[in-house]
């Protein structure tokens, strides 16, 4: 199974304090107050998804948001996938209706 | 001055604004709130990623936004001390008093921009790094650096004074949505399937997809898959953890392979970090073994290439491949140990060997040997001697120090 991570905010389950100070050099913020945690700095992205991963003791994947029409979509099923060095993290990205929909590309330009 | 038609599009459609720049958007933000001072908790700022990922134009379109006038140093200039010295000093050292107004279209003050820091290097470049680390200290103004490979040793002082911002590769479906954005402004008929081979082939280069839509598209203003069939893939450079994290997650041996074609990492540092990692990855003996039985595989097949015979890579590759798809379906992820333990071993026992290269050649002056042979064949019968007695006259004719004596009475091997 595979668990799917919001890529603004998330939950964990309670951790270490090792563990919880490793992923804060690693570059995740906890917010005390809502008692979630959010990605501080993509820096060491790659090692925060490996120790998120051993954390939860699943593959972790993040949603992708499409920057043309704002909805959050998974990578599976992207033609993409393959050659992409981010597969799966959570960064800005192009969803496959919007790009293959010329008239809304066209309505999204002129709005630029 | 050229007409806007005769511009190359990588000029013509440079972003003017912080939001035009394709990708990278986390990037950009930490970028931005360091140049707006929110985030100053370090003088100089370090944007690091591959080629052609937007780097440099985002600090020139930050600085348009921003009102900065741009202090640019980059990989075309010499960058020696007294150079930077030169240039950066005296942009560095004081404030624009424009600052401190808030016209409307006037420069607020400089920023100092070294592109390619990385590529500081040789006798022309000596003393740079050095010069810009004290230029940073001292500075009054934003300093911001752009590198393609941070992990270099020279430019480690430079990254503990500098916020680190990391690009990545701009992703597929954002590379073929500008293409087709420039399609559009340069009334450029293009196929979908043509757009999304070039973006594909840039492999996240965005200069490289531009410069390749403009010189498929021609004159005749349209572009087919047809035409893209020219296209050659480009090699770009996978760091050992990305190349290793990709090599133990794959599903087929085909990709491993492909994988490891694209990447160009150090063949013998690679394998020696597969054969580190291997037991993290298969839990399982017997599979365990079977791994290992490949990974010597690929290590015989590296001793055969050695430095000319190249055409046997693809047999390394492919036991090398054979190794990480031993069973694909049990891989979980896990933290990778790099770099290799055998090069850590030898960065923590160099002094002890520098040490015993030194007994060795006192030895080998004394009796007319190589410090190899010295090594080999005297140190196990001087150990010997000194555990029996560490006041032995030989101690005198070898002229040891007492550190050298403690070293070979307390030494493990032999």
């Amino acid at each position: 199974m595979t668990i799917i991570l919001n890529s603004k905010v998330f939950k964990l389950p309670r951790l270490e304090r090792e563990k919880f100070i490793n992923l804060m050099h690693l570059g995740l913020d906890y917010n005390r107050n809502t008692m979630m945690f959010s990605i501080n700095s993509y820096n060491n992205i790659e090692k925060v998804i490996d120790e998120l991963s051993i954390i939860l003791g699943d593959d972790i994947v993040f949603h992708q948001s499409c920057v043309r029409c704002g909805k959050a979509f998974p990578c599976k099923g992207c033609n993409y996938i393959d050659v992409c060095t981010t597969k799966n993290l959570p960064f800005s990205c192009v969803c496959s209706q919007c790009l293959r929909d010329r008239k809304q590309f066209e309505e999204y330009l002129t709005k630029l | 001055m050229q007409k806007q038609t005769e511009l190359l599009w990588v000029e013509k459609y440079r972003p003017k604004k912080i939001e035009e720049v394709t990708g990278n958007d986390e990037a950009k933000v930490l970028f931005i709130e360091w140049l707006k001072n929110k985030r100053h908790t370090k003088k100089a700022v370090l944007l690091y990623g591959p080629a052609g990922v937007g780097k440099t134009t985002l600090v020139m379109a930050a600085a348009k936004e921003f009102n900065f006038t741009v202090i640019e140093m980059n990989a075309s200039d010499t960058r020696s001390e007294k150079a930077i010295n030169a240039v950066a000093k005296p942009a560095t050292a004081y404030k624009s008093l424009d600052s401190f107004s808030d016209g409307t279209n006037k420069s607020i003050g400089n920023i100092l921009f070294l592109d390619e820091v990385d590529g500081i290097a040789g006798n022309e470049d000596r003393g740079g790094v050095n010069a810009i680390l004290k230029i940073v200290e001292k500075s009054l103004v934003p300093v911001i650096m752009a590198a393609n490979d941070p992990d270099i040793g020279k430019l480690r002082p430079l990254k503990k004074v500098s916020l680190l911002v990391r690009f990545q590769q701009v992703r597929i479906p954002l590379i073929i949505a500008l293409l087709q954005k420039i399609c559009l402004l340069e009334h450029v008929k293009a196929e979908f399937e043509a757009l999304e081979r070039i973006a594909q082939n840039s492999r996240g280069d965005v200069r490289s997809a531009i410069n390749d839509l403009q010189s498929l598209s021609g004159e005749n203003h349209s572009l087919t898959l047809q035409d893209t069939m020219m296209l050659h893939s480009r090699n770009k450079d996978i760091s050992i953890d990305e190349t290793l994290r990709r090599y133990f997650s794959t599903q087929s041996i085909a990709d491993t392979s492909s994988m490891l074609a694209f990447s160009s990492v150090d063949y013998d540092d690679f394998l020696l970090s597969v054969a580190d990692n291997l037991p993290k990855r298969y839990t399982d003996t017997a599979e365990l073994a079977r791994a290992y039985e490949y990974a010597s595989q690929a290590d015989m097949f590296r001793g055969r290439i050695g430095t000319e015979n190249w055409h046997l890579l693809k047999y390394f590759f492919n036991a090398l491949a054979k190794a990480s798809a031993v069973n694909p379906q049990s891989y979980k992820p896990f933290t990778f140990i790099t770099p290799p333990i055998r090069i850590i071993t030898l960065f923590w026992t160099k002094n002890k060997r520098n040490i015993l290269n030194n007994i060795c050649a006192k030895i080998g002056e004394q009796c007319h040997v190589s410090v190899e042979t010295a090594k080999l064949t005297f140190i196990p019968y001087v150990r010997l001697m000194l555990q029996r007695r560490r006041n032995h006259p030989i101690v005198s004719s070898f002229k040891l120090t007492p550190e050298e004596v403690n070293y070979i009475v307390t030494m493990g091997r032999y």
